[in-house]
């Protein structure tokens, strides 16, 4: 009685199914076949229509010739390179860091298409084992280069037992119309003590997607800060799992867009056992007429009891046109749980900016120390003094950069 | 005939007997509203086809317009698939092992209350809704309350309608305002919720078989509540009403609906639209206490509550204040919107969403700020018991030219035991600079400390449970009309019975 539409694929499937086929991941291909790419109706990509935003896909990427200029340095920092999904030498790793290779993807299997397309065209992880803690910071340099390239990397790290390590992520590479897809796998031991920080800064002209996943032992905590300040179509998705007593997560993301940008945090958190905690905090700054996303849920199991979470999504529009989309989300099974989420969304205060224009700061300046305040939550934790350095001077580009 | 309401037992004895048997029932069974009342039906042939579309429209004497109408919306529902976004699961359902057309069986349409059949008026009584006029009784002045009364598909009578008409007020029952007022139908009727809108809706406007139709006049202040009691008695039978309330420039009306049903096995289908149109400076406030049969304590049988309510701020400073109270219903999927089209326009939602057994509740509200200097406000509460699950899904978005638009929302859930899920899904869609949005969540549980507080003063630990859980729901009780903030108070006990200890 009910006619149902068969989906209709546009060019950038065409092109994603026959990649997959050249890889002989016929099941993905299928996926793609059956069901296209993801649209509003999609709940998990409701503000982040794929098939209406990704219309093309660059041919799959080829080992790199060349190398653009690093688009971020923090001195003192230990780093390795990802080139258009090809792992280069390094020099001798810091003691307690073992450098590995492994076969294929990173990320756990789950109902999501970029997942599943990492999966599918990882042929190479990169895999580090911290045995103690690292000093130095670990830099990942991930690259996308030469002409437009579908591009896709992936990450493993184990963290030991109470060992401690600040892990620095940045995506970059030559000025063209790339497809990175990147994931990152992140297990943290007994009592350890993680920071990860993972910065866009591709070219505007190229379509960002990380998927970082986490693994939170007992007792150990991690902080995450994920930067959006370069591709126009940026998406990094957050996978944080609270799977011993004691774990705690303070995820946070920061969306910085200008005109005719689009950037997207999506979290799903499980606290899967008891007595776990999380602080999870966005913010979002959207001029021009950019577009920032942010979706978070926090599931809670069944008998995940003692939990302790609250989630916090704030935005800040710096003109009329701006829109940001936030859909923060509860998902609760246990009942002795205190969880909560906070969603605010306005412009710069009028009566601060009164206050420091009165006192004869010129607008505009003022403007931007009222912003560099509003952000200054995320950063402030971090206490590598380089790190911390080189983040405001992403911000501060930002904020500087033509409106 | 007088005489026959003799042993018709006045309002107080009724109530009097309503605490005696919401006691008793406590021990048998919780809901008070399961009884069947023997009533003679006129029934459509089962299932669901154009033939039972025509059969409806030629019951109702509808204009060819209206056939028309319907048609165009069967033959849209046909093109559609039933959403799926919703967190509640169900078994599908079999539209076309269902009834789409009941009415009491009675000699033709009864010009007043002397010749409706008395069995009609003894089952309303127990109810607790007055279908006779009464203005005074045992010495209190209560404030009247005109009754428009749905039983299965049609309209049975509709009370103080000549006093309503005496201002220019039109209440009556939907398929009267075809017959009578066409030109206002046509006007307003889908002017909120389109035929196409979603897949009940769309069905709905196919086979809507009663329903209010109120108009308020410019101007005119309603001197009373209106009310409307939904009541579902036939076996197998769907429920589709159809609500339009059109209150003009300066006008101001309070509207209240009441639903119920027996207790059976099987789930019954009840997808109601209901439409308002606020103009400039009018304001309507529609509250609704919904206790349909939940189904049993193993989550056999209760009505699917699949029902789209929107209420449409066209004119300038216009208000409309939405207040629910949900206890009833196997699985409720239920949205009451604001479009704030008119600048300056305000929306209210107020919610308490009750889940216990093995109800599913996915409820909450859309605002959508179109104009310029629109405000929102939402506070939905959500109480989850037994093997419940209950969520709130909102939606607040600022358009564009929706300069200065402001919203705030919270929403905050309770959880009984440990086998019940509460969920939060907000959708904040913020599209212009000036745009002012907040938005709070909490979700917790009754504290240790507050129990024991209650309980070494000598309560009980269910009512202490009813205590605690009637302050939590308490910044929503105050916006309901007082005819039904005692009542809830008492179902808010009744629902929530057994879930502790």
């Amino acid at each position: 009685m009910r006619q149902t539409m068969p989906v209709r694929l546009g060019a950038a499937e065409d092109t994603l199914i026959a990649q997959l086929k050249s890889v002989g991941a016929d099941a993905t291909a299928e996926r793609i076949t059956v069901a296209g790419l993801p649209t509003r109706r999609v709940e998990s990509y409701h503000y982040t229509d794929l098939k209406t935003l990704l219309r093309t896909i660059p041919p799959l990427a080829q080992a790199a010739n060349e190398a653009s200029a690093p688009a971020l340095r923090v001195p003192g920092a230990y780093q390795l390179m990802i080139a258009n999904g090809v792992i280069q030498a390094a020099s001798t790793a810091p003691a307690g860091v073992i450098v590995g290779k492994a076969h294929g993807g990173v990320l756990t299997t789950r109902d999501d298409v970029l997942v599943h397309l990492n999966g599918a065209f990882a042929k190479e992880s990169l895999t580090l084992t911290l045995e103690n803690s690292i000093d130095p910071v670990i830099q990942i340099d991930r690259r996308s280069e030469g002409e437009a390239a579908h591009v896709t990397d992936s990450l493993k790290v184990f963290v030991a037992d109470g060992a401690s390590a600040v892990i620095l992520e940045t995506f970059s590479g030559s000025d063209a119309a790339h497809v990175g897809n990147h994931a990152t796998y992140i297990a943290l031991g007994k009592g350890a003590t993680v920071t990860h920080i993972t910065v866009d800064l591709s070219p505007r002209a190229a379509a960002h997607f990380a998927s970082n996943e986490y693994h939170v032992g007992e007792g150990a905590k991690l902080r995450t800060l994920a930067i959006h300040a370069g591709a126009g179509l940026s998406r990094t998705q957050l996978f944080p799992r609270y799977e011993g007593a004691g774990a705690h997560g303070d995820i946070t993301g920061l969306n910085l867009v200008s005109d005719g940008q689009h950037a997207d945090f999506t979290m799903d958190a499980l606290h899967a056992v008891p007595q776990t905690t999380s602080q999870p905090l966005f913010k979002s700054i959207a001029r021009g007429r950019g577009k920032a996303v942010v979706q978070g849920k926090l599931v809670v199991a069944r008998d995940a009891q003692k939990t302790d979470a609250k989630l916090m999504s704030q935005g800040l529009m710096l003109s009329d046109e701006a829109e940001i989309l936030s859909k923060p989300e509860l998902e609760i099974y246990a009942d002795d749980v205190v969880c909560g989420h906070g969603s605010t969304c306005g412009k710069l205060d009028e009566e601060s900016m009164f206050y420091l224009t009165s006192r004869g700061i010129p607008k505009e300046e003022a403007e931007t120390m009222l912003v560099r305040g509003f952000i200054e939550e995320l950063v402030d934790p971090i206490e590598d003094e380089a790190l911390a350095e080189a983040l405001h001077g992403i911000i501060d580009g930002w904020l500087l950069g033509g409106k | 005939m007088a005489d026959d309401y003799a042993d018709i037992p006045t309002l107080k004895e009724n109530i009097d007997r309503a605490t005696v048997d919401s006691v008793r029932s406590l021990d048998v069974d919780k809901y008070k509203y399961g009884f069947e009342t023997d009533i003679e039906s006129d029934m459509a042939p089962k299932g669901l086809s154009e033939d039972t579309v025509r059969f409806i429209s030629k019951k109702k004497n509808e204009p060819q317009w209206m056939l028309d109408w319907r048609l165009e919306a069967y033959r849209r529902f046909l093109t559609m698939t039933e959403p799926t976004w919703a967190k509640v699961h169900y078994p599908q359902i079999d539209l076309q092992d269902m009834y789409y057309y009941a009415a009491p069986k009675s000699s033709p349409a009864p010009k007043s209350l002397d010749e409706v059949d008395p069995a009609l008026i003894a089952m309303y009584d127990k109810l607790g809704v007055p279908l006779k006029e009464r203005e005074i009784l045992a010495g209190v002045e209560r404030p009247k309350v005109a009754v428009d009364a749905v039983m299965d598909s049609v309209s049975v009578v509709t009370t103080f309608r000549e006093e309503l008409s005496k201002v220019g007020i039109i209440f009556c029952s939907i398929s009267e305002a075809i017959r009578e007022y066409p030109e206002l139908v046509q006007k307003y009727l889908a002017s909120v919720v389109p035929v196409s809108d979603n897949y009940y809706a769309t069905l709905n406007s196919a086979v809507f078989t009663d329903g209010s139709f109120v108009y308020i006049p410019k101007g005119v202040r309603c001197p009373m509540e209106l009310s409307t009691y939904f009541r579902i008695n036939e076996k197998k039978t769907g429920q589709f009403e159809r609500t339009l309330i059109i209150a003009e420039a300066d006008s101001y009306v309070s509207y209240l609906e009441g639903c119920t049903a027996p207790m059976r096995d099987e789930a019954q289908l009840h997808a109601a639209v209901v439409e308002l149109v606020a103009l400039d400076n009018a304001e309507i406030k529609y509250s609704t206490v919904q206790n349909w049969y939940p189904g049993d304590k193993d989550g056999k049988g209760g009505i699917y509550n699949f029902v789209t309510k929107r209420g449409d701020c066209r004119g300038a400073n216009s208000k409309i204040s939405w207040t629910q109270v949900e206890t009833g219903s196997a699985i409720t999927w239920k949205y009451p919107s604001c479009i704030l089209r008119g600048d300056g326009s305000r929306g209210e939602f107020y919610s308490i969403a009750i889940s216990n057994g093995y109800q599913q509740v996915d409820s909450g509200t859309k605002m959508l700020h179109l104009g310029k200097n629109t405000s929102s406000r939402i506070i939905a509460k959500g109480i989850a018991a037994g093997f419940s699950d209950n969520t709130y899904r909102g939606q607040v978005s600022a358009h564009a030219k929706a300069k200065n638009a402001r919203n705030f929302t919270q929403c905050d859930s309770l959880l009984i035991g440990d086998k019940c899920g509460a969920h939060t899904v907000p959708y904040i869609e913020s599209r212009n600079g000036t745009a002012v949005f907040e938005h709070e969540a909490t979700t917790s549980k009754i504290s240790d400390d507050q129990m024991f507080y209650c309980q070494q003063r000598g309560l009980s630990e269910e009512d202490a449970v009813a205590l605690i859980v009637n302050g939590f729901v308490r910044d929503v009780l105050q916006h309901l009309p007082m005819e039904f903030m005692v009542e809830t108070q008492k179902l808010i006990a009744i629902s929530l019975e057994g879930s502790v200890g």
